[in-house]
């Protein structure tokens, strides 16, 4: 080959190195600007649904920091017990609406200062798979609908709506159930106080078997000692920070 | 189905990179390596576009592009000569055979494709 076409060759090169380059940087941008909407549409979905689960909780004699301490224990175990769910971000939606279907219970029952009568936990019973119902024209929840229906379920099958049992519940749903009836009996009811700490954390434990999978009781109480809840007088403005 | 574009080179190696070019951007790719090859192809399927050579043995660039845009039936495809001749007189031999856009060798790819891209803005309005 002659000196004057390397000399070419070479400037060729040159010049598609260059345009390799531009395209490079362009293809970087994009990234960007699509990994940027995506965050920004991902937030948006959050506060969607968080909205959702709030006016829900609006109907509810509930405050919103249910909803905050709800889902932050629920995360915690989670990751604690099955950490590829926790990945799962549809999982966590699945937490913040659990109670959705209380929008079809009336208000006199939901706020009743005392306990229901037959027709009126009837009514009560409706709401886990009314909710399952609401939601399922969101594609996006997938599996995690199931907490919504089965977070009334007892590992002994004497729960509602359907009487599963066992592993045939959803975990996430199974995990709920010790979070949500922890954090009734922690929190101030229209009939009654707020129970201790320590003793609802000994509550959890002793029903592992009967009304949550004995497994994931014993690592709730474990996380909650590790946390030092056992200490504290109660879970106001509680922050599990992970 | 994408747009088609004729490659007319003698050089085997530019023929292979500017179908790999245009090959990414989605392009289907006809190849000749002389200008009489070129002018049967064309007669036989109507390409989009046409990126053309000066230098090649027989009918050089320029005569291809002249015959092309003597006839009103392939006037209207759009001509890029694409050439290692960079003075201004070939530029303006270029210009008067009728071609649509004039690039010297060596090439940028981007400038090409954008060239390509802008010649059917304009074809189709």
């Amino acid at each position: 080959m002659k000196v004057d076409e390397l000399e070419v060759m070479r400037r060729q090169l040159l010049l598609f190195a260059q345009d390799l380059q531009t395209v490079s940087l362009a293809e970087k941008e994009r990234r960007r600007e699509a990994e940027s909407a995506y965050r920004e549409l991902h937030t948006a979905y959050i506060n969607m649904v968080r909205t959702l689960a709030v006016v829900c909780e609006m109907k509810d004699n509930y405050t919103r920091d249910h909803l905050d301490r709800t889902y932050q224990f629920a995360m915690a175990l989670t990751k604690r017990v099955a950490p590829e769910l926790a990945e799962d971000v549809s999982i966590g939606y699945g937490y913040l609406l659990h109670d959705i279907g209380k929008v079809g219970v009336p208000d006199h029952i939901l706020n009743k200062p005392g306990p229901l009568d037959e027709d009126e936990w009837r009514l009560m019973r409706l709401h886990p798979l009314n909710g399952w119902q609401l939601v399922q024209g969101i594609k996006f929840l997938g599996d995690a609908t199931m907490i919504i229906r089965s977070h009334h379920e007892r590992w002994d099958g004497k729960g509602y709506p359907e009487r599963k049992a066992g592993e045939d519940i959803y975990l996430p749903a199974r995990i709920f159930s010790i979070i949500d009836t922890f954090d009734a009996m922690t929190s101030n009811r229209p009939y009654r106080k707020a129970l201790p700490i320590a003793y609802a954390m000994e509550e959890i434990e002793r029903a592992g078997g009967s009304q949550f999978d004995p497994h994931l009781s014993a690592e709730f109480v474990k996380m909650c000692q590790e946390l030092g809840l056992d200490e504290r007088d109660s879970t106001e403005s509680l922050t599990i920070v992970r | 189905m994408g747009r088609t574009v004729l490659v007319v080179d003698d050089d085997p190696l530019t023929r292979e990179i500017l179908a790999t070019i245009l090959d990414l951007e989605d392009y289907r790719v006809v190849l000749a390596e002389d200008g009489e090859t070129a002018l049967d192809l064309v007669a036989g399927g109507r390409p989009d576009v046409i990126v053309l050579d000066v230098m090649m043995p027989g009918l050089n660039g320029f005569e291809v592009c002249r015959r092309l845009k003597d006839d009103p039936e392939t006037a209207p495809i759009p001509v890029i000569l694409l050439t290692a001749l960079d003075r201004s007189e070939d530029a303006a031999e270029g210009a008067a055979a009728g071609c649509d856009a004039y690039l010297t060798k060596p090439f940028s790819p981007l400038t090409l494709i954008e060239r390509i891209v802008e010649l059917q803005a304009v074809r189709e309005g």
